[in-house]
């Protein structure tokens, strides 16, 4: 109870501090592997954003924006899990990818164990480069329960 | 306008927007399903004006569960402003007197004035931004803009130092609004359109409709300082 009043102060007394500095920024990327043991030879990104969204789209997420919002949730994860690593943020982040491959197309039989990394992409001189922050165990989703 | 009027319109709009946040949540898990469900029949009791002080105490009971099955905020400021307002009204019931139930939404309004005028600051303060490389790093490579498209605004510099001015400027600048109802009506307008627009182009569709929910107060508060004093 008293961690729950811990985390009602900021709203009580925010902050405010939006956007002072830009950050590294996440993204997510997992593996599908054949074999708990093997090394994972491509990763791919966990929900690409579109190459273009039309205005009629950006207006409708005005009052229906599930999967952003939850995409920005991962995102707060993902920097929780840099700043204070915590089993629930990895928990949230491995949930939604698993959701996301058993809602897809993919053979669960041939490749039963995923694994995530996170990358944290930023400024360098005029380029950009990527970093990799954390990689988490491997997990068997096919076996998983549905959420 | 009088505080009971404003207070009602905030638990209109806080409930609309509560509506809102939480049929997102519906094709969520079912742990978050099981908590939202009970959010949206208190929102609509609060939006329907039914024992609303007992509703506030019952949301923000529910607003814990939230941040406890979340570790924190789901959607970082948007919710911390949700769980302000919330706490706000729900103060505004309890409190014995009328002077007490201005003094709790008075704070409501200078938070809202703070939500820009602090952004501002640490903007401004910031050569990054004043530089507008701030700005050009948010559509380059951060995680907010909602499309790949959009990224390709990180090669107008010009364009992007000037928005990131625009910004900073209204941003410092927005408490001076309230030197007269006119002036604050634009200045809320002003910002209500930056919120749109970082809706549509950054997807924070919840912060548009949970700061709206704010308005009212300050527009109380403008009407309760600036008026009284002349009358």
């Amino acid at each position: 109870m008293l961690q729950t009043l811990r985390l009602l102060l900021p709203a009580l007394i925010p902050s405010w501090r939006f956007f002072d500095e830009i950050a590294p920024s996440p993204r997510i990327e997992f593996t599908l592997l054949k074999a708990a043991q093997d090394n994972p030879d491509r990763w791919q990104e966990f929900r690409p954003r579109p190459v273009r969204i039309s205005i009629f789209s950006m207006l409708k997420r005005m009052v229906w924006n599930p999967n952003w919002n939850e995409f920005l949730f991962l995102v707060s994860c993902s920097e929780r899990l840099m700043e204070n690593p915590t089993e629930h943020s990895a928990q949230e982040i491995l949930k939604r990818v698993v959701v996301d491959i058993k809602r897809s197309s993919i053979d669960s039989v041939a490749t039963p164990y995923v694994q995530f990394r996170l990358v944290f992409v930023s400024r360098s001189g005029t380029g950009l480069q990527r970093n990799i922050a954390f990689v988490s165990s491997v997990h068997r989703y096919s076996e998983s329960a549905d959420l | 306008m009088s505080l009971d009027f404003a207070v009602r319109i905030t638990e209109i709009l806080l409930a609309l927007a509560f509506l809102q946040q939480s049929i997102e949540h519906l094709q969520g898990p079912k742990d978050e399903q099981h908590i939202f469900f009970p959010r949206i029949g208190l929102s609509i009791l609060l939006l329907l004006g039914f024992q609303t002080q007992w509703v506030c105490v019952a949301l923000v009971m529910n607003g814990l569960v939230i941040l406890k099955r979340f570790q924190g905020p789901y959607n970082g400021g948007s919710d911390r402003m949700s769980l302000l307002i919330l706490c706000c009204l729900c103060l505004v019931h309890f409190m014995p007197t009328l002077r007490w139930q201005e003094y709790i939404f008075g704070y409501l309004a200078l938070q809202l004035v703070l939500s820009y005028f602090i952004a501002g600051w640490v903007k401004i303060v910031n050569s990054e931004w004043r530089s507008g490389r701030a700005l050009e790093d948010v559509f380059r490579f951060s995680a907010y803009p909602v499309s790949e498209g959009l990224r390709a605004w990180a090669d107008w510099p010009r364009l992007l130092c000037l928005m990131s001015w625009a910004v900073i400027l209204f941003e410092l600048l927005f408490p001076f609004t309230l030197l007269s109802q006119p002036t604050l009506i634009i200045g809320l307008v002003i910002a209500a359109i930056f919120h749109l627009t970082n809706a549509l182009l950054f997807g924070l569709n919840r912060f548009f409709w949970i700061w709206l929910a704010a308005y009212p107060s300050i527009l109380w508060l403008q009407q309760r300082i600036f008026v009284a004093e002349f009358l």
